[in-house]
């Protein structure tokens, strides 16, 4: 008998103990993460989103937008001083205005986009994202905003014998798993390795272990070329075009709300203003076309 | 920026403060996990069968399963089930969902380092004390847990030092650990970018990092050297 209580005392403490474990790497990160408030917030939120209602109710009750970003020059980056800045950035900011709540900016792994916004991590996804039918289907889009092209990356010796798409028929190409670069060459049947990012996909192309790349032109003109990390690679065929757009849960209705505020963005001038800040304005989508 | 010497303060800046997020990590699992690990010991080592054998399954899950999915899903999990984050917003929350993933794991594994060193203690030992008129906890404690101590130091620093490797996996819930601010070098990150050097000089921080603690445990176990 005595051990049948000795050994209850002990499932109890072993169960008090993963809760105590839990707080204590709060404490470790010297905040209160889980607060009263946040568990409010839990049952607004839970009863919204069952009865099919709105997200824009839920974003506004928790008083913050949070963005799921990467690091990626000149949609999101950071300045000198670590704030997140760049063309989707202030955007952003500009958007969470408009609808009186602040933007937080969090940087996630571009593989779990769709998991974080499902899980609620994040309540949108605004990084230069391409419009293709896997993110359409799974994410509530937001129209198009910017054009974009998928473009090859190749030596620059080599740049002048692969000016068109026919001629890079025989490469063996990097590009980023699940990317728009690797659909299309696939849709081509071109050889394709797929590599976890594009960044990692112009290493390849360095290290001569692929013989060229597949990446998003915005991308390719900031990374490669003269005085950047890449300068014996250029760009030089180009794919078909494509549509950047910013992404929300599925059934969301702050994808229209952000339609409405890309409408007026856009008579304002603040659209244009903001693109020719950081030099996207030649991509940028003005108004509903 | 397309020299390395003119990289290198920004690059090693960022390094510096993704390696204190690893070391974060570290500490809080260690500090977590030794404890936890102890509970779980005495859990499957019970007398009481269904408690020994829910935690001998618990183990089995935590053990049999990899961190990485772990992490996935006690991170993503929740809110996927209760359609609200139970984490928190931002880094804290990754922070405090990494923690408790490895805590959980890297305590499975002390507790099977535990009950080799509890049960490698001659049985004699504990009868004897018992005949002494001794308590099961001061048998433990004044008995046991010293010479179980003195045991476990190598498997543990085995334990340990993967644990140093291990925290890497958290970037897969995006916790900004130091691989993680390597790579953002290679995409492109404060103006360097398409830099392969900063990703591969991790393994340096990593290499240092268990040097030092390779240095101290080799030293504890020696200072534990008494009675053989």
């Amino acid at each position: 008998m005595k051990k049948k209580i000795f050994a209850l005392v002990l499932s109890m403490v072993l169960c008090f103990s993963m809760a105590a474990c839990g707080s204590e790497g709060g404490d470790a990160e010297g905040e209160a993460v889980v607060t009263p408030d946040t568990t409010e917030d839990q049952d607004v939120g839970r009863d919204s989103n069952e009865d099919g209602e709105s997200d824009l109710a839920y974003v506004k009750e928790k008083g913050t937008l949070i963005v799921g970003i990467t690091d990626f020059e000149p949609m999101d980056y950071k300045d000198d001083s670590g704030e997140w800045i760049g063309f989707d950035a202030d955007m952003a900011k500009a958007f969470a205005e408009s609808l009186g709540v602040e933007a937080e900016f969090v940087e996630i792994d571009w593989d779990n986009k769709v998991l974080e916004l499902d899980a609620k991590s994040i309540d949108c996804v605004w990084n230069g994202m391409t419009l293709t039918d896997e993110v359409t289907s799974a994410m509530e889009c937001s129209r198009a905003y910017c054009n974009n092209a998928q473009v090859a990356i190749v030596k620059t010796e080599d740049a002048d014998k692969y000016q068109t798409v026919e001629s890079l028929k025989d490469l063996n190409f990097a590009a980023e798993v699940g990317s728009a670069g690797e659909g299309v060459l696939a849709e081509l049947s071109y050889n394709c390795t797929s590599v976890k990012t594009q960044a990692d996909a112009l290493m390849e192309v360095a290290a001569g272990t692929s013989d060229a790349a597949v990446i998003d032109s915005l991308m390719a003109a900031a990374m490669v070329g003269e005085g950047t990390g890449y300068e014996n690679l250029t760009y030089t065929a180009s794919f078909n075009s494509e549509e950047y757009g910013v992404g929300f849960r599925k059934g969301s209705d702050l994808a229209n709300e952000l339609n409405n505020f890309f409408a007026i963005s856009s008579t304002d001038g603040s659209l244009m203003t903001t693109a020719e800040k950081y030099g996207v304005q030649a991509a940028v989508i003005g108004s509903d076309e | 920026m397309s020299t390395v010497m003119e990289q290198m303060p920004i690059v090693f800046n960022a390094l510096n403060v993704g390696f204190l997020q690893t070391l974060k990590l570290f500490f809080v699992t260690l500090l977590g996990a030794f404890p936890l690990g102890l509970i779980i010991a005495f859990g499957s080592m019970s007398a009481f069968r269904p408690l020994r054998y829910f935690t001998r399954f618990i183990v089995w899950i935590i053990r049999g399963t990899p961190l990485m999915i772990q992490l996935l899903i006690v991170y993503y999990f929740p809110g996927l089930v209760l359609g609200k984050t139970i984490w928190g917003g931002g880094e804290s929350g990754r922070f405090l969902a990494a923690s408790v993933s490895f805590i959980i794991n890297y305590a499975c594994y002390f507790s099977e380092i535990y009950r080799g060193g509890i049960q490698s203690v001659p049985k004699g030992q504990q009868e004897a004390g018992l005949v002494l008129g001794m308590t099961k906890s001061q048998i433990f404690f004044k008995v046991t847990l010293l010479q179980m101590i003195k045991r476990i130091v190598p498997p543990i620093s085995n334990e340990i030092i993967t644990l140093v490797k291990d925290t890497s996996l958290a970037r897969i819930i995006a916790l900004q650990e130091i691989i993680w601010a390597g790579q953002a070098f290679l995409k492109g990150s404060q103006g360097i970018s398409g830099a392969i050097w900063p990703l591969f000089f991790t393994a340096f921080y990593y290499l240092v990092f268990s040097g030092i603690l390779t240095i101290f445990l080799g030293w504890l176990e020696k200072k534990l050297d008494y009675f053989k």
